[in-house]
């Protein structure tokens, strides 16, 4: 084996030496055979003719070695590229223009790969991932719901089928000391959170159970980002204590670089190197209760158990602990795998763009095609002379195949480049919360899949035209001395299938691109229930070290509302639990007097805070009763503000201020709470089905240390901001502020993914057109050059311009008219994939369809437009004489 | 008049070159030479089938070639055999033998 290949490598690559050596022997032979005939007596020319013809052909022979080499295909290969090399520089425009086509279609093909790869592909950076799963509830009125503490406690301790399962939830940290405050991105996590997810600190340890008792929470692990940055990477850090809202917290552990956040749900952390810090997470309460869902599960299969034998085991658990705790009844337990968990929604979106980019692909090649099928008739002379020589068929397809193939992998090097490029922009365009962002790079896989692409590309635009240039006749290619007119029947039919489904794929893209347009306008000029122009917006954490009880935050929460009317520039100012559109999600349950919740079910809501000016400043419109005010306050009555969907909820056709709900099972009259106020929905996101019932608390009856500021005013003035800031540190210099943004900066990162999706499919679609547009004007102005002499003769007798215009665009029309109709009965069949990508726009709006078919119509009647005007100059005279 | 001659059946061609070739190494012309000697003139070898064979075996490593001097002072290229081009002589010549038994026998039952 090894000495086959040193052999045929030498063959191959020492090439001219092999082929002098055989001269020299054969040679050698020859002179001998004569040598021997003339000892026999034979006079010397008599001699070396004899030998001559016992020898055979000296080529033949060659060849016949050449062959026993085994390096003949290479060889042919070769001859064939230098040939192929020959006959693209000899037409420079042909190659420019089909090179640089594939180069662009095959670029854009390779650079969603390169997304494709890094975000459905690459496995995730843990061991084994396949293996790590996610754990949620879900019932009939929470889908996807995060599990109650004690509940996961149980899991651990009775699961067979899990190697190891660990919680976390969101609770950011603000870190103090040296330095400026900071707010660190932080998760309370479970011990053996890192274990499951197969990482290990670089220094220290992770948390062991004993953290997880109340009272020892006073722990941090450390990111190395943070390490690096706040501590200057001291190697003593292990046991030094960091302030950490205000309590001394001990370092017990560093991770290394590279340590990724799995991803959440709840406030959510996008995947990746995002978090800085982990605390214990402990089990604080009364194991007894069940009611609160706050931790995210996340599991290690045991080697050798999936998923379906995962999911009964852990629903059995549930079960078993519904009998044991009523707050347990009626769970399902979803045990769903990690990368699908982090990838989501964005799959679809994915191979929808590669949907996209593949059908610009075909109409590239459709467009190579038909660019090889028009010079293919004029080189009928070629390659007649080439059959009339002996060369086979397959031979000659082989032949033009090469070419073609080498068009496309120098089209394919190019679109390397592109991709290079196109990934860098296209990852800066990616929404912010786009999954594993991080792990997209032009790597291996895509070089490899570039390579098929290419080669692919090249066999399926060079087939069809080589396979037609080799049933050349011989005969008929040699007698007419190259005039491309036979065969030109079947040719015309093939050339015109290419146009016709040019036409029709661009149309189904652009009617993708339209629809993904509409659904995007439809998300930013509908009503968000608030008002985004000029309002700025940061959040706060008050710790709880330092606002041990209600008193101390609603005491704080009095002097902000102060300090914020006296902004400069500000019109209106307040603040709240939160803000539209950023992931919030907390919900209770409630009664409500006069009412009883059906069997089984009870009345709940999610529940948000608000200081008297947050809804004016946010632009939220008052509907009925009214907004907070400063009289709302700790001894004053009760009062909540609630949320049209709340009210149309339970209290249909009624007017629900004046109600009265309660937290209590067995309320007494002061636990009664009016409601006092309906405002505007508010969706949790732009793209959300409807809105969810909600009320708020006023921030001075029931404080909350989450703060979220909200300041309208007049200017965009960073000012603003500044004047904010100083307000913060003048109340309390240890509080940092966090997330200041715009409202306008929310809802553009809300829509950023629609946005995403249109700009690409939109640039798919115009390059698309585009390309439709030039293969069309290409068909038609090759068949108006052919058809010359015709157009001569019929202006001989008597046609007028513009008969022969309408003949040439009748015929236009008819190919970009199918092209058209067939392009819109595949988009009807394709749209339904992109469903859960639009936004309140039906997959087949007719809308869309009409402007497009008609836009596309226009588009490539106009490209045939300026090939007819040639056929209305065609001279009489000159095609009189041609004949 | 030289005797009846017979065309080689396949792959005998290459049994004929290493078992010229296990009696010392030769170069292309004298092989031929030397298999139409033995073989009393009845096997004769085309220099269009010698050649290829000769580099079908070199490729497959049961031969090498190295350039010498002939008898009579001119450069001329070497064959020899290898030590696997010998191990493929037995097994060639054994399943040889084997093969023309198992014929005779056929032949002389019917």
């Amino acid at each position: 084996m090894w000495n086959d290949l040193r052999y045929r490598l030498r063959a191959l690559f020492r090439r001219s030496a092999v082929e002098s050596e055989l001269n020299d022997e054969l040679r050698f032979h020859f002179d001998h055979e004569v040598e021997k005939l003339r000892q026999a007596g034979l006079p010397e020319a008599e001699a070396r003719r004899r030998a001559r013809l016992a020898f055979g052909g000296h080529e033949q022979i060659s060849e016949d070695c050449r062959e026993a080499r085994g390096t003949s295909f290479i060889e042919d290969t070769l001859q064939d590229l230098r040939y192929a090399l020959r006959q693209l520089w000899a037409n420079p425009t042909f190659t420019i223009v089909i090179t640089l086509t594939l180069a662009l279609s095959i670029g854009a093909n390779s650079a969603i790969f390169s997304v494709i790869d890094g975000v459905l592909i690459k496995r995730l950076p843990y061991p084994e991932p396949d293996r790590l799963v996610r754990i949620f509830l879900s019932n009939s009125a929470y889908p996807k719901f995060p599990l109650n503490p004690f509940d996961f406690h149980d899991f651990r301790s009775r699961s067979q089928s899990l190697e190891s399962l660990a919680a976390f939830m969101r609770r950011d940290v603000q870190l103090s000391g040296p330095g400026e405050a900071e707010r660190l991105n932080a998760f309370a996590i479970t011990s053996g959170y890192f274990h499951t997810l197969g990482l290990v600190p670089q220094l220290g340890r992770e948390f062991d159970t004993k953290a997880e008792i109340p009272g020892n929470g006073l722990q941090v692990i450390l990111s190395d980002r943070l390490w690096r940055t706040r501590f200057n990477a001291a190697p003593d850090i292990i046991g030094r204590k960091i302030t950490l809202n205000a309590q001394p917290f001990t370092v017990v552990g560093v991770m290394p670089p590279g340590t990724a956040h799995p991803g959440n749900d709840y406030h959510a952390v996008a995947y990746g190197e995002d978090v800085d810090a982990w605390s214990p997470f402990t089990f604080d309460g009364d194991p007894s209760q069940r009611g609160s869902h706050y931790i995210e599960g996340l599991a290690r299969l045991k080697k050798n158990v999936t998923l379906e034998q995962a999911r009964p085991e852990m629903n059995a658990l549930m079960a078993q602990l519904g009998r044991e705790h009523p707050n347990d009844q009626g769970w399902q337990v979803l045990v769903i795998p990690l990368d699908r968990e982090i990838v989501g929604s964005s799959r679809q979106l994915l191979l929808v763009l590669l949907g996209a980019v593949a059908l610009v692909l075909l109409i590239a090649c459709a467009n190579a095609a038909n660019l090889l099928l028009a010079r293919a008739s004029t080189r009928q002379r070629e390659i007649a002379v080439r059959l009339a020589l002996g060369a086979s068929r397959a031979r000659v397809v082989r032949q033009l195949l090469t070419e073609s193939l080498l068009v496309a992998f120098i089209g394919g090097a190019l679109s390397l480049a592109l991709a290079l490029i196109g990934v860098k922009a296209l990852v800066s365009l990616l929404p912010a919360t786009f999954p594993r962002a991080h792990d997209i790079h032009v790597s291996a896989p895509v070089f490899a899949f570039t390579l098929l692409v290419s080669a692919l590309t090249g066999i399926l635009f060079g087939l069809a035209p080589a396979l037609q240039a080799s049933r050349t006749d011989p005969k008929q290619g040699l007698h007419k001395g190259g005039r491309a007119t036979t065969g030109s029947g079947q040719q015309s039919r093939l050339r015109n299938a290419l146009v016709v489904s040019e036409v029709g794929l661009a149309c189904v893209l652009l009617i993708a691109a339209g629809l993904m347009l509409r659904s995007l306008l439809n998300l930013l000029h509908l009503d968000p229930g608030f008002r985004q122009e000029h309002v700025l917006t940061a959040n706060l954490f008050l710790p709880h070290a330092e606002y041990k009880d209600d008193a101390a935050i609603r005491h704080f929460s009095e002097q902000l509302i102060a300090g914020l009317k006296s902004l400069p520039g500000a019109e209106v100012a307040g603040f709240g639990s939160d803000l539209p559109w950023t992931g919030y999600n907390e919900n209770t349950s409630f009664n409500i007097e006069g009412k009883q919740p059906p069997p089984h079910q009870d009345f709940h809501a999610r529940f948000h805070g608000a200081s008297p000016d947050y809804f004016r400043a946010l632009g939220t419109p008052l509907l009925s009763g009214r907004f907070f005010t400063d009289g709302d306050r700790k001894d004053a009555p009760k009062v909540l503000v609630i949320n049209q969907a709340l009210a149309e909820q339970y209290w249909p056709g009624e007017n629900a201020v004046g109600k009265r709900i309660t937290f209590e099972d067995n309320p007494k009259e002061k636990d009664w709470i009016t409601i006092v106020g309906i405002v505007a929905n508010v969706k949790d996101q732009p793209n959300s089905p409807g809105a969810e019932a909600a009320f708020w608390w006023p921030a001075l009856q029931i404080p909350f240390p989450d703060i979220s500021l909200v300041i309208r005013s007049n200017t965009d003035s960073p000012l603003l901001a500044d004047a904010m800031r100083n307000q913060v540190s003048r109340l309390d210099p240890a509080l940092a502020v966090a997330d200041l943004q715009s409202m306008s900066q929310i809802v553009a990162g809300s829509v950023a993914t629609p946005r995403f999706a249109f700009v690409l499919v939109g640039l798919f679609g115009g390059l698309a057109i585009l390309l439709a547009a030039i293969g069309t004007y290409g068909v038609i102005s090759y068949s108006v050059a052919q058809r010359t002499p015709e157009f001569g003769l019929r202006m001989a007798l008597g046609a007028q311009r513009f008969d022969l215009l309408s003949l040439v665009l009748t015929q236009a029309a008819k190919l970009v008219l199918s092209g058209t109709v067939i392009g819109i009965l595949l988009a009807l069949l394709l749209a339904r994939a992109l469903k859960s990508l639009i936004y309140n726009v039906s997959p087949a709006d007719p809308a869309t369809f009409t402007a497009i078919g008609f836009a596309v119509i226009a588009i490539a009647i106009l490209a045939c437009y300026i090939p007819a005007r040639k056929a209305t100059r065609a001279d009489p005279m000159v095609a009189l004489r041609a004949e | 008049m030289s005797p009846e001659r017979i065309d080689l059946p396949q792959g005998t061609l290459d049994l004929l070159i290493l078992q010229t070739l296990s009696l010392g190494p030769q170069h292309g012309w004298a092989i031929s030479e030397r298999v139409q000697q033995i073989s009393s003139d009845v096997l004769r070898i085309q220099q269009g089938s010698l050649y290829p064979a000769l580099h079908r075996l070199e490729r497959r490593g049961w031969i090498k070639a190295k350039w010498g001097t002939s008898d009579n002072n001119r450069r001329a290229k070497y064959y020899e055999l290898t030590r696997s081009g010998r191990k493929q002589l037995e097994a060639e010549t054994e399943s040889w033998h084997k093969l023309a038994a198992a014929v005779a026998q056929v032949l002389e039952s019917a």
